[in-house]
């Protein structure tokens, strides 16, 4: 069953010296189960395609399919909906509401769809993260490894058909990333979700069922691009 | 660091233009705008009163009678010190007339003024259609003229030619009465002006000996007269022969007097509003040094010293401060001089328009001083920046405490008191200006407290068990909880707003319920006048035939002015009573006898009389008056009753309730005292409202020289005016609240990136607008409640020293004025909020979340 399904994308986006084209006819079906590493050069459109694939960009044009649903007709509160029931994202900046505790960050995205368990279920997260003890601790007062590791108890605790991962080792160091990664995939293989993950780093994409290259906007999935990676 | 090199990095600093400091300039030029244009007013009415004085007073000096005119001696004694004598005689009574509306017989009270060929010594008489005054007034065909105000005109249905009589004189109605040169000086009157000639007056039956009126001498002096020692040489002889004094250095005492207390009180309130504008201005600095932390920081790894940064950024705020300052003197000071003389014309007192210095100075003063108070706390902070901070993660906030050097305490403590000493100096009322500036500080300080524990106790009961399965609602608490949530800020700028127009909500409430819903029960319908001796049987008579009439009452009455204290001079004694109590030896007052004590009278000191007592006059003192001039049983109180001296010793004293509206004298005096004095009557009568018309007729048809005055009217008049002065200070109130929503939507305007970024975080997570919606309407409406619950407790406790203390009133609260506050202070933090929340709604998460990376 195709999990994502992408047709001729395009994305401009208006900067100080005119519109750039980000993304140029990217095309791409994605497998259930399956995950995929995005790579490429800096600026050529990899974190975009993530975010239109997560529904928190519009593309120009072009059609993006997420499990049968066409993201580009939808409007913003359908997809949040949408990202609610099906998706977790995790960023390279973690993202988390400085406001909320550890706990209470994990939890959110369950008590918006409703869950009853919600502090449960995000106490088991955050132990599985290895992060028991500091569930109260606010963001400020957790390191960046650990919150990024809140961040991805905070996009796997609904258990989403979708994992979309945007450099999460980006601002880490190598064992903290390492750590990560280890969580990453030892959650998409545990739960069987569709993984897309945005990387810079060749040894991390090559850990993925598939590689897909961005470059001058236009997506490239060869043998090559995943021995580039590798 | 040098001064020179500090300036030189603060005005490279600035080149990024002021758009971060909108609110700090909008705060500051509010504040001094709306201090500087109260000042500017009051500086325009003072130099009118002051340049017209002598047409307002009608002359250079006037001598004031009560209850007679001067005799040929004392006349002579004038004419000899003036170029010119003009006589004046004025008295209320009823104009009596055919109306052309209803066809029937109408009355008007009204207040008559009585004149010579003299009038008016300065400034001119203007008449509708135009004519001389002189013209008017002359006998044409048997009858005298007469000249009236239009309302009176408008009022009966009248036209020009037609007969108006007063007491038992008819009158032609010449003129419409459009200027009256003199209309200022003459103070509160109960009914619109007639200007007649007082010869034709006589047989009128309104001057008789023992009718109520007040007559005056205006002099026209020599130039270059000595005013001073005129004034001498006559209060010599006023406190023999009851003349008062006025001249035109201060032709409308009173008026200038509840001018400065109008100003007094608005200015105060125009310092609330810089307070509140002061709250904002902390904020922008807060707000401006944060963004600056990395540039700081920058300074910092080069090498800048703490202070040195201090003083680039001081300088910074130095500048921006006399920007504001000046925009609010140029607003303030600009405003009144360009739109004043439009309006110069309408208003009821004489002012001259321009730019006047004193006030703007004063404003601005206040202005540096408050920006300079507000913005030194957050200014501190700079010197604990570390360089490390560039190393840290930028979305981390910023220390919210710093250490605090001797020196700023120092300068903070100098600023408040400097700013103090400027309120007291200023305010030419250094006591009101203390309580005003001790409740602002209490307010600030209750506020801030209040939205401490309000952080505290939403930090708490975000992590409890309320919010689980609400995250809006937990986003909201955390929001409101966290150091970043702007709190404080809104709490004190909506709050001080707020606690300023609840004082002024319950004071209103609390006036207008003691005119309009205690007096009424109590309070007879009509007053009626100058009953003649031989005219009292026969009213009551007509009155009590009049059906639906149910109680009247009616006492002697005699004007008298208090000449001596226990053998101290009035004038010397005014100088040592309680300032309460100084009322009572300015002008004449009402003087009664009685055998027996009257109706319902507490006795609260000393003994009444026997009813056949015949020894040395004995006087009843109101208790209150009596214990504020320093009165006890057995000391003497001397009244000059139409001219003669009376000596009478205090028998005893008495509680009197003046809101009741009855028939009430400061002084009764035993009947033996007042054997032989003309003297008229006065009666209260209670009448259902269905039997006033028929009163009025029968009354007024028998006895055309008794005036009657209706209660209602004269409350209606009171209320007006006090309508006046609540309206006035709503407008003060409005410049405090408007500054306090520019505090507001600065402050949402700040939180708008933070707010965009928490929005597509809960979007990623799932979360529909309308929930994050009602997130940000939650936290915004639950500051803005707690800064109106704040606000009532003060207000309600501002407004009840003024009620109790200053009123001597009881104090009612008004529930509905308290919750409109709250529910208002709810909705001005609501609307605040949502202005700024379509941006984080509309905004793509992609951007916001790539704006942080």
């Amino acid at each position: 069953m195709s999990v994502f399904s992408l047709k001729d994308v395009h994305l401009s986006l208006a900067a100080k010296a005119g519109r750039v084209d980000i993304l140029r006819g990217v095309a791409l079906e994605v497998e259930s189960g399956q995950s995929v590493g995005i790579v490429g050069p800096s600026g050529s459109g990899k974190s975009s395609l993530l975010m239109i694939m997560a529904g928190l960009e519009r593309a120009t044009s072009g059609q993006v399919g997420a499990l049968g649903h066409d993201l580009s007709a939808m409007g913003e509160d359908a997809l949040a909906r949408f990202r609610r029931d099906n998706m977790g994202v995790v960023f390279q900046s973690f993202h988390l509401i400085p406001t909320m505790t550890a706990l209470e960050n994990v939890a959110a995205p369950l008590e918006l769809a409703g869950a009853k368990d919600a502090f449960a279920r995000a106490v088991r997260e955050l132990t599985a993260m290895g992060l028991k003890g500091r569930e109260d601790h606010y963001p400020a007062q957790l390191s960046g490894g650990e919150q990024q590791r809140v961040a991805l108890a905070r996009a796997s605790a609904p258990r989403p058909k979708i994992l979309l991962a945007d450099e999460p080792t980006g601002n880490l160091d190598s064992a903290t990333g390492a750590v990560i990664v280890e969580a990453l995939f030892g959650l998409q293989k545990r739960h069987g979700a569709t993984l897309i993950l945005v990387t810079h780093a060749p040894e991390l994409a090559a850990m993925c069922d598939r590689v897909i290259r961005i470059e001058d906007g236009r997506a490239k999935e060869t043998p090559e691009a995943a021995r580039d990676a590798a | 660091m040098s001064p020179a090199l500090a300036c030189r990095f603060a005005l490279r600093e600035m080149r990024g233009g002021l758009a971060g400091f909108r609110v700090f300039l909008l705060c500051l030029a509010l504040g001094v705008a709306s201090v500087a244009a109260v000042g500017s007013v009051r500086t325009a009415i003072e130099a009118g009163l002051s340049d017209q004085g002598r047409a307002i007073l009608g002359g250079d000096a006037e001598l004031m009678l009560t209850y007679r005119r001067a005799d040929e001696s004392e006349m002579a004694r004038v004419r000899d010190v003036a170029e010119r004598v003009s006589e004046i005689v004025d008295f209320r009574s009823m104009a009596v007339a055919t109306s052309r509306i209803s066809g029937e017989t109408e009355r008007g009270l009204t207040q008559v003024k009585g004149v010579d060929d003299a009038y008016p010594l300065y400034g001119e008489v203007g008449l509708e259609p135009e004519m001389p005054l002189a013209a008017a007034l002359v006998e044409r065909d048997g009858r005298p003229g007469l000249v009236m105000a239009q309302a009176l005109i408008d009022r009966i249905g009248l036209e020009i030619g037609d007969e108006v009589r007063l007491g038992t004189m008819d009158f032609e109605l010449r003129a419409a009465l459009a200027a009256e040169p003199d209309a200022v000086s003459a103070g509160f009157g109960l009914g619109p002006r007639i200007i007649v000639r007082t010869e034709a007056l006589e047989g009128s039956g309104l001057l008789g000996e023992g009718t109520f009126f007040e007559s005056s001498l205006r002099l026209k002096l020599a130039e270059g007269a000595d005013l001073d020692a005129l004034k001498a040489g006559f209060e010599q002889d006023a406190e023999a022969g009851g003349w008062r004094w006025r001249d035109s250095r201060n032709g409308a005492p009173g008026v200038q007097r509840f001018v400065e207390r109008i100003a007094t009180f608005l200015v105060l309130i125009g310092l609330a509003a810089l307070a509140v504008g002061g709250v904002g201005i902390s904020s922008a600095v807060r707000a401006y040094l944060t963004e600056k932390t990395e540039t700081i920081a920058i300074l910092k790894t080069l090498g800048a010293p703490g202070g040195g940064i201090f003083m680039i950024y001081l300088i910074q705020i130095g500048m921006l401060t006399a920007l504001g300052v000046a925009l609010g003197l140029l607003l303030g000071a600009g405003l009144p001089a360009v739109v004043g003389p439009l309006f110069a014309a309408s208003l009821p007192v004489p002012a001259l328009f321009a730019l006047y210095w004193a006030p703007l100075v004063e404003a601005a003063v206040y202005g540096v001083l408050t920006a300079l108070l507000f913005a030194l706390w957050p200014l501190a902070r700079v010197r604990e920046v570390r360089a490390a901070a560039l190393f840290r993660d930028a979305a981390a906030p910023a220390p919210e405490r710093g250490r605090f050097h001797a020196g700023d305490v120092i300068a903070f403590v100098a600023l408040l008191l400097g700013l103090i000493a400027a309120a007291l100096t200023f305010s030419g009322a250094p006591m009101l200006a203390a309580w005003f500036l001790g409740g602002v500080a209490g307010a600030l300080a209750t506020l801030w407290l209040v939205s401490r524990l309000l952080s505290f106790v939403a930090a708490r009961a975000a992590r409890g068990r309320l919010p689980r399965g609400r995250p809006a609602l937990r986003l909201a608490l955390a929001a409101i909880g966290g150091t970043g949530g702007g709190t404080t800020g809104a709490a004190l700028s909506l709050g001080l707003g707020l606690t300023v127009l609840a004082a002024i909500g319950q004071v209103d409430f609390n006036m207008r319920s003691v005119i309009s819903e205690q007096l009424p029960e109590r309070s007879p319908a009509y007053f009626f006048i100058d009953i003649q001796n031989d005219q009292l049987a026969a009213f009551l008579g007509e009155a009590r035939g009049v059906e639906g009439v149910e109680e009247i009452a009616t006492a002697p009455m005699l004007r008298g002015v208090i000449t001596a204290l226990d053998g101290v001079l009035a004038a010397q004694a005014r100088e040592t009573v309680e300032p309460g109590g100084r009322w009572v030896l300015n002008g004449d007052r009402g003087v009664s006898y009685a055998a027996r004590p009257p109706e319902g009278a507490a006795i609260t000191e000393g003994d009444w009389w026997p009813e056949d007592y015949a020894g040395p006059p004995l006087v009843s003192f109101s208790a209150e008056e009596g214990r504020e001039l320093g009165l006890e049983i057995g000391d003497t109180v001397s009244v000059n009753i139409l001219g003669r001296d009376l000596t009478a010793t205090v028998a005893n004293f008495r509680e009197i309730d003046w809101r009741g509206m009855g028939i009430n004298f400061l002084m009764i005096l035993d009947p033996g005292a007042m054997a032989g004095a003309p003297h008229t009557h006065i009666a209260t009568v209670h009448a259902a409202p269905a039997a006033e018309a028929a009163l009025i007729r029968a009354v007024g048809g028998a006895f055309p020289n008794v005036t009657a005055i209706r209660v209602r009217d004269a409350i209606e008049r009171v209320s007006a005016g006090l309508a006046d002065i609540a309206a006035a200070s709503r407008w003060g109130a409005g410049a405090v609240l408007i500054t306090g929503f520019v505090v507001l939507i600065g402050a949402a305007a700040a939180g708008r990136r933070a707010r965009t970024y928490e929005a597509a975080i809960l979007k990623v997570l799932g979360a529909s607008r309308a929930r994050i919606l009602g997130s940000f309407a939650l936290r915004a409406g639950l500051v803005g409640a707690a800064a109106g619950i704040v606000a009532i407790g003060f207000g309600a406790a501002a407004a009840w020293g003024v009620i109790v203390f200053v009123m001597e009133s009881p104090f009612r609260f008004d529930a509905a004025s308290a919750v409109a506050i709250v529910a208002g202070g709810a909705l001005a933090s609501l609307f605040a909020g949502l202005c700024f929340a379509w941006a984080p709604l509309a905004a793509r998460p992609a951007a916001a979340l790539r704006a942080r990376e």
